[in-house]
């Protein structure tokens, strides 16, 4: 079985710091990581691969140094590692990019039929989670998103437990699929030595858009219907008022107390009139 | 201005306006002079031959070029625009997608129905409402309490459960024959899902949790801000030649409208000659105890959020009376949920939930980035913590700088004896 | 793991990666592991370098997109109080032109990726992310190669370079050096001051890539024996102060008392003024001298660089002397390999290499240094107040004649301290350096 991850690396946002005095990121030199659930995805794949046979091809979309990404993947048992590195690919948006993908993956058919492409829910710099049913579209894919546990790949079908609204669900679909994973799919592997390097040693597919084929419309800026107009501050928040406690906690709380059921009699009054279940800002 | 060592002058990017687009990317013609690193654009100042064109491209005066040169015609925005623009014609209303759950319409989706009156008075039509499912007519009706002016409705067996592609193309067919120039969903799973679906069929533009909706009046365009790098950068998002321009919305950030229950509308019934595959299947469907009878921290008036700097179950018991006597609930922050204090249900933040309370009282959270992007719709903010610079403590209305287990206990004494004559005024 | 190698070196920093491009240079099969997630990731230093030494192991360094901050064309020496103080400085066009890169500053995370990038392109086989707990030994006590911290993590090796830096735990582990005593490293913290290319090439008088260095001495580590330095970089500063370590638990100072405090000095504030705060790190130096070298080979392993308490205190030169011995180590292991003999004897040529070369010989030559401010604190104390007096005395024209000023400065420096520990002082300084 050929399964295939798409992973992204994404700026390490654990590592932004805010800058107190502008209260805005401080964003220069924050270091790239393989999105946090793009290494849970291509652990299934390789768990899968390990139950069932088979074999796991990594992709992704992004600069040349996009591939310090693919090589960790790699050294989590993946099979073979491709860069899709174009200028081309620049600017694209999720409709872009997912064609992108899908290009690559219709390129991998052509040699190795794929029964299943795992992405991760959602990359951790944009939180869209919009990539995967994308692609699973352009593929014409089951598209099977949230994936809590693979339960069985067996005779062309695919049975998982999904995340859905107000529970989970156990579903059945015909493969070739698509998944995107959930956190707590599986952990993610400690590489073990040989694994990793292998995955240093390893050469990297970088394949542009004239290696994909396709649509050139449908990449980069011109296949990306949609566009950053501006950018602005978000609205600082109140403006707030400091109390400092440690000096005579008692008078300074009762003052907080007294300001705040003072100016803001309006919203207690809604909240202690509502039970605690109705929605929080029915009025 | 900067130069290279050969002299030239190039253009320096300011990172902290970057927003990653890569339009700059897209517009240089060296190769090797521009790349992209930690979702910033980065130049190579010994291979940039200072043409400006990145400058040109910049949506955000994220660039420094300062050069006087022939300023060149600027292109066309993309290929085919004329094309386009007639493809954008004859595209009328905006349509909100009404999920369904066990018979009810989603919460989210009146809410978007009220954020889509505005936007449809704004631009002079009507609020349509996309509706799938079977034996959903009650729900129609409740679309247009909710101040939709046409319901159009596909009620089936087929569509009993939701199915990716099954709703997908559902959805993209009303599109195509209804002509929506603008479709809002709930960023919702099951929202989440289906909107990507829609979009790559329909190859419309789709922006994702946006927690702002408004009309560019003089061009017509939909203009969708969203909150970029955790919150700190808002950026407005446009979709010039593609229609319907497609949006999802949280839960939570678009107020609920007013329910009409006189208010008239049309049903209008399609018939998408769909078919229910007989896959995918869902075999069994396991609801979440927590979730039905339990506490939903996303619904909550009032939320005590417990922070790292609160990170004792001993104390638990004190927080959760100060919830109680508001009527709210406790949540927490990651690093509480990692200590194995609260379950990850209660989690507030980028990998937990969205909330927004009328009250959030943050005890002992510092704030980091992920949890802010989570409970930045908040109406108040008070913030209890020993470190008067920590990032909640900055963006809190009411920051009370002290040790959480001096200040909880007073304010649990001053708000009892308080609440009596608030309650007294209110009902 | 299955396969052997050549050389198996711990540690990709200026020593490690130094011996690295030798190595490979020469066609030694040579793995290099580094316990941050890459080179560079756990790094700090004031971040100066010297082109000569590089250009030993790269030539070509400036054609290598060499990640520079600032070219060194002038260096300055403060002698401090806590009011005022002394600049004595030394600017050389020469510097900018002919001896470009004599010495220069770099963002040492970004320099060592950058160093282990080139190693690779060598040949070099860079294992990041992998941490070193323990060595391989046959039963005569040989090292015979590294185990990691990861699952078929033993790799063998001929020979194997200890370059892990100061405090690493694997010389302790393994006895290979003694315990570090605090007397014999100085804890220093950094901080970097954000601030624009422009307002750094004002503030200093540089411009086009040059920049300034400065040590500063005196009265401002709290009486404590240390000192400070100030960096440019392109578009920042890099402050460091650090004092020895055993001191800071005798003085009960706090690091960043001390670097706030230096960051107002009246000498430092307008340097940075404006300035937002980058990082903040702390970090330790070797700075025990000669006495603390531990034997830097035996059977099959030799240490370099910090691992090795190679640094040269007075001249706050570390990684010049890292990159020099991982060159020698280098050289040695290359030679032993053709012997085929990578006993302690044959390996004992680095030993002799590095006696001969300025990095032992400088080492030797302040020997006494590190004990001599250990033993003076006047230094630190007395000594910069008597100097700040006359400094003051001499430049305020109040009607005193410069001969009545004379008198009064020499009464309030043996008001300071005796003239008999003037002299003392200066005896045991010389002989301390000569």
């Amino acid at each position: 079985m050929h399964i295939v991850a798409c992973i992204k690396q994404v700026p390490d946002t654990t590592q932004v710091k805010i800058d107190p005095e502008t209260n805005t990121l401080v964003r220069a030199g924050v270091e790239s990581i393989c999105n946090p659930y793009d290494l849970v995805a291509v652990e299934a794949g390789v768990r899968v691969a390990e139950k069932y046979g088979g074999k796991v091809t990594v992709i992704t979309m992004g600069p040349p140094q996009a591939d310090s990404a693919l090589r960790q993947c790699l050294s989590l048992g993946a099979s073979e590692a491709i860069l899709l590195s174009d200028r081309a690919f620049a600017g694209s948006d999720t409709l872009a990019t997912s064609y992108t993908l899908a290009q690559a993956v219709n390129k991998l058919n052509a040699t190795e039929p794929v029964s299943l492409v795992i992405c991760g829910k959602q990359a951790i710099d944009g939180d869209t989670a919009q990539t995967g049913p994308g692609l699973a579209t352009w593929m014409d894919y089951t598209q099977l998103t949230y994936v809590v546990e693979i339960i069985e790949v067996a005779d062309g079908f695919i049975t998982v437990k999904r995340e859905v609204e107000g529970g989970t669900e156990v579903i059945r679909g015909k493969l070739p699929a698509l998944l995107t994973v959930e956190l707590e799919l599986n952990p993610v592997r400690y590489a073990t030595l040989p694994e990793l390097v292998r995955s240093l040693r390893q050469e990297i597919k970088v394949l542009g858009a004239k290696d994909i084929g396709g649509e050139p419309e449908r990449y980069g800026l011109k296949g990306s219907p949609t566009s950053v107009k501006q950018i602005f501050a978000p609205p600082p928040h109140g403006g707030g008022k400091v109390f400092e406690t440690a000096s005579d906690s008692d008078k300074v709380i009762e003052d907080f107390l007294s300001t705040f059921f003072e100016k803001e009699s309006s919203i207690l009054s809604e909240v202690l009139s509502s039970d605690g279940s109705d929605h929080a800002q029915e009025q | 201005m900067p130069k290279n060592s050969k002299g030239r002058e190039i253009a320096e990017i300011i990172p902290a306006k970057c927003i990653g687009c890569e339009r700059c990317l897209a517009a240089c013609p060296v190769p090797e002079a521009m790349t992209m690193e930690g979702g910033v654009a980065i130049i190579f100042p010994e291979v940039c031959i200072g043409c400006g064109r990145c400058f040109d491209a910049c949506p955000t005066e994220a660039i420094i070029f300062e050069r006087v040169r022939k300023k060149k015609a600027a292109k066309p925005e993309a290929a085919g625009a004329a094309e386009a623009a007639a493809s954008v014609d004859g595209h009328k209303g905006v349509a909100v997608f009404i999920e369904v759950y066990q018979g009810h319409g989603a919460e989210v989706s009146w809410e978007l129905m009220g954020k889509a009156r505005e936007l449809a008075d704004k631009l002079g039509t009507q609020v349509l409402g996309f509706l799938l499912g079977h034996n959903v007519k009650p729900v129609a009706e409740e679309a247009i309490a909710h101040g939709c002016d046409t319901v159009y409705m596909a009620d089936s067996p087929a569509f009993q459960v939701y199915l990716s592609k099954l709703y997908g193309r559902a959805v993209a067919k009303m599109c195509q024959q209804v002509k929506p120039e603008i479709l809002l969903l709930g960023a919702t799973a099951m929202g989440r899902d289906l909107s990507g679906v829609v979009a790559t069929i329909l190859h419309a533009g789709l922006t994702a949790d946006c927690t702002g909706l408004d009309i560019d009046m003089e061009k017509r365009l939909l203009l969708m801000t969203r909150p970029t790098f955790g919150g700190s950068i808002m950026a407005t998002i446009v979709c010039q030649n593609q229609r319907p321009q497609m949006s999802t919305v949280r839960p939570r950030v678009m107020k609920l409208p007013r329910r009409d229950p006189g208010r008239k509308g049309e049903i209008r019934t399609l018939d998408l000659g769909a078919q229910a595959d007989s896959l995918p299947q869902v075999i069994e469907f396991m609801p979440k105890a927590h979730e039905v009878g339990g506490v939903d921290i996303t619904k909550a008036p009032v939320l005590v959020v417990v922070g790292k700097g609160a990170c004792d179950s001993r104390h638990l018991p004190m927080l959760e009376d100060l919830a109680r006597l508001l009527g709210g609930a406790v949540g927490c922050s990651r690093a509480v949920v990692q200590a194995g204090m609260l379950p990850y249900v209660r989690q507030v933040g980028q990998t937990g939930k969205t909330v927004a309370p009328s009250i959030y009282i943050g005890v002992g959270v510092s704030g980091a980035v992920q949890h802010l992007v989570g409970m930045q719709g908040s109406d108040r903010i008070i913030a209890i913590n020993t470190d008067p610079h920590a990032p909640m403590m900055q963006i809190a209305d009411y920051a009370l700088v002290g040790d959480y287990l001096e200040v909880v206990p007073r304010l649990i004494k001053g708000i009892e004896a308080r609440l009596p004559s608030l309650k007294g005024v209110s009902s | 793991m299955k396969e052997a190698f050549d050389v198996a070196i711990v540690g990709a920093g200026p020593a490690g990666t130094s011996a690295a491009c030798i190595l490979a240079g020469a066609g030694v099969k040579t793995i290099l592991f580094e316990r941050g997630e890459y080179p560079g990731a756990k790094n700090m230093s004031g971040g100066v370098l010297y082109g000569q030494e590089l250009a030993r192991v790269l030539p070509d360094f400036a054609e290598r997109k060499l990640p520079i901050e600032r070219n060194i064309i002038e260096s300055r020496l403060w002698y401090l109080s806590k009011e005022g103080g002394y600049n004595l400085g030394y600017r050389d066009a020469i510097f900018a032109t002919e001896r470009k890169h004599n010495v220069f500053t770099v963002g040492r995370a970004r320099f060592d990726r950058w160093y282990a990038e080139q190693a690779r392109q060598k040949g070099v086989l860079v294992v990041p992310g992998t941490v070193v707990v323990d060595l391989l030994r046959d039963g005569s006590g040989r090292v015979t190669g590294v185990v990691t911290g990861r699952a078929e993590g033993e790799v063998t090796a001929q020979v194997t370079l200890l370059a892990d830096g100061v405090n690493s735990p694997l010389a302790a582990l393994t006895g290979f050096r003694r315990e570090v005593k605090p007397e014999h490293v100085a804890l220093a913290v950094k901080e970097v001051i954000d601030l624009p290319a422009e307002v750094v090439d004002q503030r200093f008088g540089v411009s086009g890539g040059n920049g300034v260095t400065t040590e500063v001495l005196g009265d401002i580590v709290g009486g404590m024996n240390g000192v400070g330095v100030l960096y440019t970089n392109s578009a920042s500063i890099s402050l460091c102060i650090g004092a020895n370590l055993a001191d800071f638990a005798t003085f009960k100072l706090k690091p960043y008392e001390l670097i706030e405090e230096f960051k107002q000095h009246p000498m430092v504030a307008p340097l940075i003024a404006g300035g937002k705060s980058l990082e903040y790190v702390a970090h330790w130096l070797p700075e025990g001298g000669y006495d603390t070298i531990p034997r830097l080979y035996g059977d099959g392993y030799l240490i370099a660089g910090d691992s090795a308490m190679l640094f040269n205190a007075p001249h706050r030169e570390g990684s010049n002397l890292a990159m020099a011995s991982g060159r020698m180590a280098a050289e040695t292991v290359i030679e032993a390999l053709e012997r085929g003999d990578c006993s302690r004897k044959s390996l004992a040529d680095y030993g002799e290499r590095m006696a001969q070369s300025f990095v032992l010989q400088d080492m030797k030559k302040y020997r006494g240094f590190g004990p001599f401010l250990h033993h003076h604190k006047e230094i630190f104390n007395e000594l910069p107040r008597a100097a700040t007096f006359a400094g003051r005395e001499m430049i305020t024209v109040n009607g005193v004649s410069k001969r009545e000023k004379q008198k009064l400065i020499f009464r309030n420096a043996r008001k300071e301290t005796s003239l008999l520990k003037y002299l003392k002082l200066l005896w045991s300084g010389w002989r301390a350096v000569k």
